[in-house]
C-alpha cells in the first residue's frame, strides 16, 4: 500500500535515505509549520537535508480518524510541567507531534500580522520591535498564501488590506451568529476565511467537505498542513524525513560551530547525525528545551544563550471562548471551526486603556471539548452537565484571540523530572500582567456583546489560551535576543532557529501563516549564501530577495485575480 | 381544425386590444411563425448570456478558478453577449460570428459537463456517495444549462431578420417553393420558423437539467419552504407537455404553453424569494457580494424561467415539414 | 445494591431504563457507520464493543471512584445495557499512564492524584456522615461532591492542602466527559453528527438536519428532586481564579 496523504495524494516513494555516517548539509529538528517549508525549499535548491521528527510520519488514511477522542495522538502528550499565576494547558491546545507538527491539528485560520505588529515597542512603548518590518515579510505572505493556498474574502479590510487566492467558504451556523452579531453592532466582519482550507480542489487535494473535524487532522486533505503541502515536494527532491527521532542534544565543536544532532531513534538507541548546519524548528517549548538540554562547556546556560533569553518571552494568546445559547438550532459541529472573523479591535485604541487588541473568531468545539468548556464556563457537573449537553446543538461559540505581550517572566525552563527518553522535561511558567488582564476583560465583554446582539438567550464564557510563540526571539541586539532577523543564532554561526519561538511579539493573528512565511524567508537567505553558511562566520544581513521558483507544484496559474 | 395557439391569440388580440396594440401583437406572432425574428432573438441571447456569464463568474469564483479552464465560460459569455449584440445590428454578424461563438460555447458547456462529472468523482467517496457529492460537488448540469443562451444564439443565426417578413403574395410563392423537392432541410425549416418539434425536444432536456438542479439544491436546504417544491414539480410537467408536443400538435398548442407560462411565473416568483433570501442572510445587504455568493443562487430561478421561455417559444412556432 | 435517582419529565413520569435519552429519538450515529472510513469505524466500534477490565485501581478504589462517577456523570436514566463506560476508560488511561501533555506544577502525577483524591472523598464521607462514600445516599454523596465542585471541601481534609481541589475536580470532570461524550450513544443523546468522512455535511446553516440526522423533539425534564448538581440559575461559574480551559479551539 502506498503511503496516503488524503484520498488522492500519496507520498512520493521511495524516500532518499542518507547513510548512517554521512554528513548532510542541513539537519532540521522538527517538521512542523516551519520545518516543512524549510526542508522543501532547501531540498529543491539541491541541498542534502535530513529532518528529525519526534513523532510518526502520518499516513492519513490509516492513522487519522474522524473522531475526537482517538485523535489524541496528534498532540505532544509527553510530560511538561506548567505553572505560574495563569498556567497554560499544553498538549492538545498548542503543540503537535508527528510530521506536519501543529499544522496537522490547527484550526487553519491564516490571517497575516498587521504592519503595526512589527513595531509594537515604537508605537505603544510595550513589548518589542521586530528586526524586520511587515513589508519585508509581505512578499512571503503573498507567496505562501498561494502555495498553501489560503481561501478567504476578496477584500480583507484590516492591517495591510489584501485579497486571497482562493474564494471564501460558505458559513456554518456559528459563522452566521458571528456575522449577524457583528453586523447588528456595526462591527465589520469577514465570512468564509481567511483559512488554509481548500474552497476548491488543488492538485491532488480535494475541496473541503465541511465536516468540522479540522482539529482532529483533516483526512480529506483540504485543510493544509505541511505534511501535505510541502513535505511531499521535499521528498520528491531528495530530502529525508526521519520520523520517531527525538533530538536530545546539539553537538558543539571546538571551533564554536555545531556539527550534528544527537537523537534517540524509535528503538531507543542514541544516534548522531553529522551536519554542516543545523536548524532547530521545534516550536516554542521544544526549541528552548533542546537548546537548554544542549548546555555544554562554553554554553553552560544552554546553547546560543549568551543573552540569557533562551526560554524567555514566551507568549500565548488569550483565547477566551464565549458560548451563547439560542432558541433555534445551530449545530455548531458542522463546517470548519474556523470560518468567520473580525479584526476590528486588533489595533491599539488609547481610549480602551490598554495597549494592543484582539480578534474575534469562530470556534467549533466537538462534544468532548464543548463539555469541557461547559465545566469551566458554567461549573456544570452531574445532572446539570447532562442537561446542558443535551442542548449542544443550540449553542454557538465565538473566541477572543487576544494579544498577550512578551514578558520576561513567562518562560520555558528545565524541570528536574525526566521523560521517557531520559531528557529533562520543560517547565513552563506563565503569568498575566496588567495590560493582558485589561485586554482580556475588554475582549471577553465585547464578544459577549456580539453574542447577545446575535440573539443569544444565555451567554457564558470560559478563560483559556491559544497558541504558543516566543522563547527564542529574534532581534538586532545579541544581548536581548537569541537569533538575528534570519533566524541565525547570535552565538553560533551555523545554528539557526526557525519556528514560532523566534517571534518577538505575536499580534492577535493566528501565527501559522507568519511562521511559514518566515521559514520561506530564512530558506531564501540560506540558499542565497550557499556554502558560505557552512564555512564562514561572516554575517551578511542584506535581504536575500524572494525566490519564486522554489514553490511546490500547483502554485503557478492558480487562484483568482485579487483586488490587492 | 383543432385549436391553434397563435391563431387564437391573434383573434383574441384583435377582439380585446385597441387596434394599434392588436397590430403589434399580431405582427409579433407573425414574425415568430415565419422565423423572422433574428434581431429580437439576438437581443435575448445578448441579455441572457450576460446573466449566465455573471452566474458562472461567481459560481467559478466559489471554486476559486482552481483550474484555468474555469475562465473559459466566463470569457465565452462575454463573447456571446458581444456577438449577440452584433447580431442585433448585422445580419452578417448573426450568421457568422454569432453562429460560431455559439457553437464554441455549446462545446465548452459539454466539456464543462465532463469536468463537473469528474469533479464529483474526485470528491471524497466519489460516486459511492452520489447524493452528498452531487449536492456538494460542482453543479453537475450547470454547464449544460449554461449552454441555453448559446443554443438560442445558434438558432438565431439561422433565422431571417425582421424586415425579411414577406408580403402575402410572396409568401404563397415561398410555400410553393418550399414544397419543391430537396428544399426542406433543417436549415430551411429554421429559416422559415418551422422548428417547433425540435425546440420542444430541447425544452424537455433543459427542463430536466434545471429541474434536477432545483431538486438537489432545494434538497440541500431541506425544502424549508413549501414553495421550494414548485420547480421540482413543475419540471416534470413541463417535460411531459414538451415531450407530448413533439408528437401532438394539439399538446403543442395547449399543454406546452400552459406549463411553460407556469414555469415562467414560477421562475419570477423564485427570483423574488431568492433575492429576499439573500437580503435576509446574516449581514444582509451589508455583505452583498458574500451573500450573493452563498445565499440562494439569484440567477437559478431565471434559468428555470428560461425553460418556460423556450417552451413558450416552441408553442408559437410552426411545426417542421414532414 | 442499587443507588440511583431518577430525573423526571415535567409532565410527570420518571425517566429510567431509557435506551436513548435526549431529544433525538430514533437517531443513531452507529447506524451510519457504513459511511465512515475504515480507521474511524474500527476506533469507534471498538469503543462500544470492547470494554477493558479494571487494571489500575484496586477493587475498593474502583467501587469508590465508580460511585463518584455515578454522581458527577450520572446515567441513572439510562438502561443497564446502554450505560456508557466511564470508570473503565479512566482506569485504562491511568493503567497506561497516558498523559495529556502536561501537569500543573502543584499537582501530583495523574495516577497519584486519583488515588489520593478518592481517598480524601471517602475520608470526608466518613468524617461527615460516619459512612463510606459508597454507602451514602445519593443526596449525601452529592453534598460531598458539591463542596469539592465549589472549591470549599466540607469537611476539610488534609489531602486538599496538598492538592488544589479545583484542579482535581477539573481532572476528574474532564476525564469523565472525555469518556462519556466520546461514546456514540452520547452522540445520539445530544444530536451530534458523529464521524464524517468520507461523507461530510450538506446542510451547514440554520441547524438543518442532514438526511440521516433527526430533527429535535424537545420536552422538559428535571433532575431528581433532591439533586444539587443542577446548574445555577444565573449560570455563573465558580471563580477558580486561574482555572483555564483545555483542548484545542483556535
Amino acid at each position: 500500500m502506498p503511503h496516503r496523504l488524503g484520498p488522492m495524494q500519496t507520498l512520493p516513494s521511495p524516500m532518499r535515505r542518507f547513510a548512517e555516517n554521512e554528513t548532510v548539509d542541513y539537519c532540521i529538528v522538527g517538521v512542523g509549520s516551519a520545518g516543512g517549508v524549510l526542508i522543501q525549499r532547501l531540498a529543491r535548491a539541491g541541498f542534502r537535508v535530513v529532518a528529525l521528527e519526534a513523532g510518526p510520519f502520518w499516513d492519513t488514511e490509516k492513522d487519522w480518524v474522524s473522531d475526537e477522542k482517538s485523535s489524541h495522538e496528534l498532540y505532544w502528550n509527553d510530560l511538561r510541567i506548567t505553572g505560574g499565576t495563569h498556567p497554560l494547558a499544553l498538549g492538545s491546545n498548542n503543540s503537535g507531534k508527528g510530521v506536519g507538527g501543529g499544522s496537522v491539528h490547527w484550526a487553519a485560520f491564516a490571517p497575516r500580522f498587521h504592519p503595526s505588529d512589527f513595531r509594537v515597542y515604537t508605537e505603544d512603548g510595550v513589548g518589542a520591535d521586530w528586526p524586520i518590518s511587515y513589508w519585508d515579510l509581505k512578499p512571503y505572505y503573498e507567496l505562501l498564501e498561494r502555495e498553501i493556498p489560503i481561501a478567504g474574502p476578496a477584500w480583507f479590510p484590516w492591517g495591510d488590506p489584501h485579497g486571497h487566492p482562493y474564494g471564501p467558504h460558505p458559513l456554518g451556523g456559528v459563522g452566521d451568529v458571528l456575522v449577524r452579531g457583528c453586523t447588528r453592532l456595526g462591527i465589520r466582519s469577514v465570512a468564509g476565511g481567511p483559512v488554509a482550507i481548500l474552497s476548491a480542489s488543488h492538485g491532488d487535494r480535494p475541496h473541503c467537505i465541511y465536516r468540522g473535524f479540522c482539529l482532529q487532522g483533516c483526512k480529506v486533505g483540504a485543510k493544509a498542513s505541511t505534511l501535505i503541502t510541502h513535505v511531499p515536494d521535499a521528498i520528491t527532491h531528495g530530502a529525508e524525513i526521519r520520523a520517531h527521532s527525538m533530538a536530545s542534544r546539539i553537538s558543539l565543536c571546538d571551533d564554536g560551530r555545531v556539527d550534528g544532532v544527537v537523537y534517540i531513534d524509535r528503538e531507543g538507541n542514541e544516534r548522531f547525525q553529522k551536519s554542516r548546519a543545523i536548524i532547530v524548528a521545534g516550536y516554542a517549548i521544544e526549541t528552548p528545551r533542546l537548546l537548554l538540554n544542549s548546555a555544554c562547556p562554553g554554553h553552560r546556560h544552554g546553547l546560543a544563550n549568551s543573552s540569557g533569553t533562551v526560554g524567555k518571552y514566551l507568549m500565548a494568546q488569550a483565547g477566551n471562548v464565549v458560548a451563547g445559547r439560542f432558541d433555534q438550532l445551530i449545530r455548531l459541529y458542522k463546517a470548519p471551526p474556523a470560518h468567520a472573523l473580525s479584526e476590528e479591535f486588533y489595533e491599539t485604541d488609547k481610549r480602551r486603556g490598554f495597549a494592543r487588541g484582539f480578534a474575534v473568531q469562530t470556534v467549533g468545539p466537538l462534544p468532548v471539548a464543548f463539555a469541557k468548556q461547559m465545566i469551566a464556563a458554567m461549573g456544570a457537573w452531574g445532572w446539570g452537565l447532562r442537561s446542558v449537553m443535551m442542548d449542544y446543538n443550540h449553542w454557538a461559540t465565538i473566541g477572543v484571540l487576544g494579544e498577550i505581550l512578551p514578558w520576561e517572566d513567562n518562560r520555558v525552563e528545565l524541570a528536574e523530572e525526566k521523560d521517557q527518553y531520559g531528557l529533562r522535561v520543560a517547565k513552563v511558567t506563565f503569568n498575566l500582567h496588567n495590560n493582558d488582564k485589561k485586554l482580556i476583560e475588554f475582549g471577553k465583554k465585547k464578544v459577549m456583546e456580539i453574542m447577545w446582539a446575535a440573539g443569544a438567550k444565555q451567554v457564558v464564557q470560559e478563560s483559556r489560551f491559544a497558541h504558543l510563540v516566543g522563547a527564542a526571539r529574534m532581534g538586532n541586539d545579541p544581548a536581548t535576543s537569541v537569533v538575528d532577523k534570519f533566524g541565525r543564532s547570535h552565538d553560533i554561526p551555523n545554528l539557526f532557529i526557525c519556528d514560532g519561538s523566534t517571534l518577538p511579539t505575536q499580534g492577535s493573528a493566528n501565527p501559522g501563516l507568519t511562521i511559514q512565511a518566515l521559514a520561506a524567508r530564512t530558506a531564501d537567505y540560506l540558499i542565497k549564501h550557499g556554502d558560505a553558511i557552512f564555512f564562514s562566520n561572516h554575517r551578511d544581513l542584506a535581504e536575500p530577495g524572494i525566490r519564486y521558483d522554489l514553490s511546490p507544484p500547483y502554485t503557478r496559474f492558480k487562484g483568482i485575480p485579487r483586488i490587492a | 381544425m383543432s385549436f391553434v395557439l397563435t391563431t387564437a391569440l391573434e383573434r383574441g388580440a384583435k377582439r380585446n386590444l385597441p387596434a394599434p396594440l392588436a397590430a403589434v401583437a399580431t405582427s409579433i406572432l407573425e414574425h415568430l411563425r415565419e422565423g423572422c425574428f433574428q434581431r429580437s432573438l439576438c437581443f435575448v441571447v445578448a441579455t441572457t448570456s450576460v446573466a449566465s456569464g455573471l452566474e458562472v463568474g461567481y459560481e467559478h469564483y466559489k471554486g476559486s478558478y482552481s483550474n484555468p479552464i474555469m475562465y473559459t465560460p466566463v470569457a465565452l459569455s462575454g463573447a456571446l453577449a458581444g456577438s449577440g449584440l452584433l447580431g442585433v445590428f448585422s445580419g452578417w454578424g448573426a450568421r457568422t460570428i454569432l453562429r460560431w461563438v455559439s457553437v464554441a460555447t455549446l462545446a465548452d458547456g459539454i466539456v464543462g459537463f465532463g469536468f463537473h462529472v469528474r469533479g464529483v468523482a474526485r470528491k471524497p467517496g466519489g460516486w459511492s456517495l452520489p447524493i452528498t457529492n452531487i449536492v456538494m460537488g460542482p453543479p453537475i448540469f450547470a454547464p449544460l444549462l449554461f449552454g441555453t443562451s448559446a443554443y438560442l444564439g445558434l438558432m438565431a443565426s439561422y433565422l431571417r431578420r425582421e424586415e425579411e417578413l414577406p408580403r402575402l403574395g410572396r409568401r404563397i410563392r415561398e410555400i410553393a417553393g418550399e414544397l419543391a423537392p430537396g428544399y426542406s432541410d433543417w436549415r430551411t425549416d429554421l429559416r422559415y420558423g418551422r422548428f417547433q418539434k425540435h425546440l420542444a425536444k430541447v425544452t424537455v432536456l433543459w427542463a430536466f437539467f434545471s429541474g434536477f438542479e432545483a431538486l438537489y439544491s432545494h434538497y440541500k436546504t431541506n425544502f424549508r419552504y413549501k414553495v421550494q417544491w414548485t420547480p421540482v414539480l413543475l419540471a416534470p410537467l413541463l417535460m411531459a407537455s414538451a415531450a407530448g408536443a413533439t408528437k401532438s400538435p394539439r399538446l403543442a398548442n395547449t399543454a406546452l404553453p400552459l406549463a411553460s407560462t407556469l414555469a415562467l411565473i414560477d421562475g419570477a416568483i423564485g427570483f423574488y424569494f431568492h433575492a429576499r433570501g439573500i437580503v435576509r442572510r446574516p449581514g444582509g445587504v451589508k455583505k452583498p457580494l458574500y451573500n450573493i455568493l452563498y445565499g440562494p443562487p439569484i440567477f437559478a430561478p431565471l434559468l428555470f424561467a428560461a425553460c418556460g421561455f423556450l417552451g413558450l417559444m416552441a408553442s408559437l412556432l410552426r411545426r417542421e415539414r414532414k | 445494591m442499587s443507588r440511583k435517582s431518577f430525573p423526571f419529565r415535567s409532565t410527570g413520569g420518571e425517566l429510567r431504563d431509557l435506551d436513548q435519552p435526549g431529544y433525538y429519538p430514533g437517531y443513531s450515529t452507529l447506524a451510519q457507520q457504513k459511511s465512515w472510513d475504515d480507521a474511524t469505524r474500527k476506533a469507534v466500534t471498538e469503543r462500544v464493543e470492547k470494554t477493558p477490565p479494571i487494571r489500575f485501581f484496586s477493587e475498593e478504589e474502583a467501587a469508590l471512584l465508580g460511585a463518584v462517577i455515578d454522581r458527577v456523570m450520572p446515567q441513572d436514566d439510562r438502561s443497564e445495557a446502554r450505560t456508557i463506560p466511564v470508570l473503565l476508560v479512566i482506569d485504562e488511561r491511568l493503567f497506561k499512564n497516558a498523559l495529556n501533555g502536561f501537569r500543573y506544577e502543584n499537582m501530583p502525577p495523574d495516577q497519584e492524584a486519583y488515588r489520593i483524591g478518592i481517598k480524601a472523598i471517602d475520608e470526608m464521607a466518613r468524617s461527615r456522615f460516619k459512612q463510606h462514600f459508597v454507602d451514602l445516599t445519593v443526596h449525601r454523596q452529592e453534598l460531598i461532591l458539591k463542596s469539592l465542585h465549589d472549591g470549599n471541601p466540607d469537611p476539610e481534609n488534609a489531602i486538599w492542602r496538598r492538592m488544589p481541589v479545583h484542579r482535581f475536580w477539573a481532572l476528574l470532570m474532564e476525564d469523565c466527559v472525555t469518556a462519556y461524550y466520546a461514546h456514540p450513544w452520547a452522540w445520539d443523546e445530544i444530536g451530534f453528527g458523529g464521524p464524517a468522512y468520507p461523507r461530510g455535511y450538506m446542510r451547514l446553516e440554520n441547524g438543518l438536519p442532514e438526511p440521516w440526522e433527526k430533527p429535535e423533539q424537545r420536552y422538559d425534564w428535571n433532575a431528581p428532586v433532591d439533586s444539587v448538581s443542577v446548574l445555577d440559575k444565573e449560570g455563573a461559574p465558580p471563580e477558580h481564579g486561574s482555572l483555564h480551559g483545555h483542548g484545542g479551539s483556535h
